[in-house]
C-alpha cells in the first residue's frame, strides 16, 4: 500500500455529486481505499457545508499593512542587536572592574569610606590620623563610575 | 508578490484556510488567529513563485504547523477534560451540527487534517506529505485508517450516511 489509487478522487466527486459510473462501481468493489473514501465521503462533504463561511474575514489590506509593520519591526530589532551585545559586553566589564578594584583595594577603600563618617570627620579635624587614596585609585574609580553612568544613560536614551 | 498580487491570492485562498484551520480547531476566534499568523509567515517568506499552486501548498503547509504546534500547547495546558473539544462540540450541546462537529474533534489532529485535505480541499497524496509533513507513502496508509475510524465512529453513533452507488 503505498501507491495513491488513481480513481480516488473520482470516487470522492462521484460520491459528492451523485456521478456513478458503472467502471467506477466495480472499481469501488475491489479497492479498499475507494471504498474507505467513499464510505466517508457523503459525511465529508455535508460536514465541509456548515454554515462557518459566513464568517467574515480580516481585510487583505489590513493584513498586508500588519505584516509590513511586523516585518519593520524585526528589521529594526535585528539591527539593533549588534548595539544591545556591545552594551552587554560594557556591562560585563563595568561589574568585573568594580570586583577587580574592591577586590585590589577593599581595605584602602573601607578606610576612606570610614574617614568620611562625621566621627572620623571630627576626630580628623582634632588632628588624628588621616587616610587617603592613591591617585590611581582614585582614577580608577572616577573612570568606573563614569563608565557606569555612561553606558546607563545610553541604555535608557536608547531605550526611549 | 505586491500588494495588489497578495489581495488576489488571498481572496482566493483565504476562506478554505479559515474553513480548515476553524475545523480542525472548533474555535472561531483561535481560526482567525491562526490563519492572520498563516498569512504573516507567508509574507514574510517574501513569496515571489508565480506558481499559484505551490503558494497555496505552503499556506495549507505553515497552517498546519500552526495548528499542530497550538495542539500541542493546548495538550501542555489541559486542566478540564473538555478545554481541547472544540466549544460548540462539548458534551453538553446537541443538534446534528453539534453531533457532526463533536465526531470530527473526536479524530486525532492529523486524522482531521488528512480527511479534510483528501475531501473537502482535494489535495492529492503528495499534497498531502507537503502539509502535514511526512513522507507521501505513508499517507495512503494514514487516510485508510483514517477513513475507517471516522466510518467505525459513525456507524457507532449512527450517523453513517447511506452510498448510491
Amino acid at each position: 500500500m503505498t501507491n495513491e489509487c488513481p480513481f480516488e478522487p473520482n470516487v470522492i466527486d462521484a460520491v459528492t455529486n451523485d456521478a456513478w459510473t458503472e467502471s467506477l462501481r466495480k472499481h469501488v468493489a475491489s479497492c479498499d481505499d475507494c471504498a474507505a473514501a467513499a464510505e466517508v465521503a457523503p459525511w465529508m462533504a455535508r460536514f465541509s457545508g456548515l454554515d462557518e463561511r459566513e464568517h467574515i474575514l480580516p481585510d487583505p489590506a489590513v493584513l498586508w499593512l500588519k505584516a509590513r509593520l511586523l516585518q519593520t519591526s524585526a528589521a529594526v530589532q535585528r539591527a539593533s542587536m549588534p548595539i544591545t551585545r556591545l552594551q552587554i559586553a560594557a556591562y560585563l566589564i563595568i561589574a568585573a572592574g568594580w570586583a577587580g578594584l574592591l577586590t585590589w583595594k577593599s581595605n584602602a577603600l573601607q578606610a576612606w569610606i570610614n574617614r568620611l563618617s562625621p566621627g572620623h570627620v571630627i576626630l580628623g579635624v582634632s588632628g588624628a590620623e588621616r587616610t587617603s587614596l592613591s591617585l590611581t585609585v582614585l582614577l580608577a574609580l572616577i573612570l568606573l563610575a563614569s563608565a557606569t553612568v555612561g553606558v546607563a544613560m545610553h541604555t535608557i536614551l536608547a531605550e526611549e | 508578490m505586491d500588494e495588489a498580487a497578495f489581495e488576489t491570492f488571498y481572496r482566493k485562498t483565504a476562506g478554505g484556510i479559515w474553513s480548515y484551520i476553524y475545523r480542525m480547531t472548533g474555535d472561531a476566534a483561535m481560526a482567525d488567529d491562526l490563519m492572520q499568523k498563516t498569512f504573516f509567515r507567508f509574507l514574510r517568506s517574501n513569496p515571489s513563485i508565480a506558481d499559484e499552486d505551490h503558494l497555496r501548498r505552503y499556506v495549507y503547509k505553515t497552517a498546519t504547523n500552526l495548528v499542530f504546534d497550538h495542539f500541542r500547547e493546548v495538550r501542555r495546558d489541559r486542566a478540564r477534560p473538555f478545554d481541547w473539544m472544540p466549544a460548540e462540540a462539548r458534551p453538553d450541546r446537541g443538534d446534528l451540527r453539534q453531533d457532526m462537529s463533536r465526531v470530527f474533534a473526536e479524530l486525532k489532529p492529523q486524522e482531521r487534517a488528512l480527511l479534510w485535505l483528501a475531501h473537502v480541499e482535494g489535495n492529492s497524496h503528495e499534497e498531502i506529505a507537503e502539509a502535514i509533513g511526512v513522507k507521501s507513502k505513508s499517507i495512503k496508509v494514514m487516510l485508510f485508517r483514517a477513513r475507517k475510524r471516522l466510518g467505525e465512529m459513525l456507524t457507532k453513533k449512527g450517523l453513517a450516511p447511506e452510498v448510491r452507488r
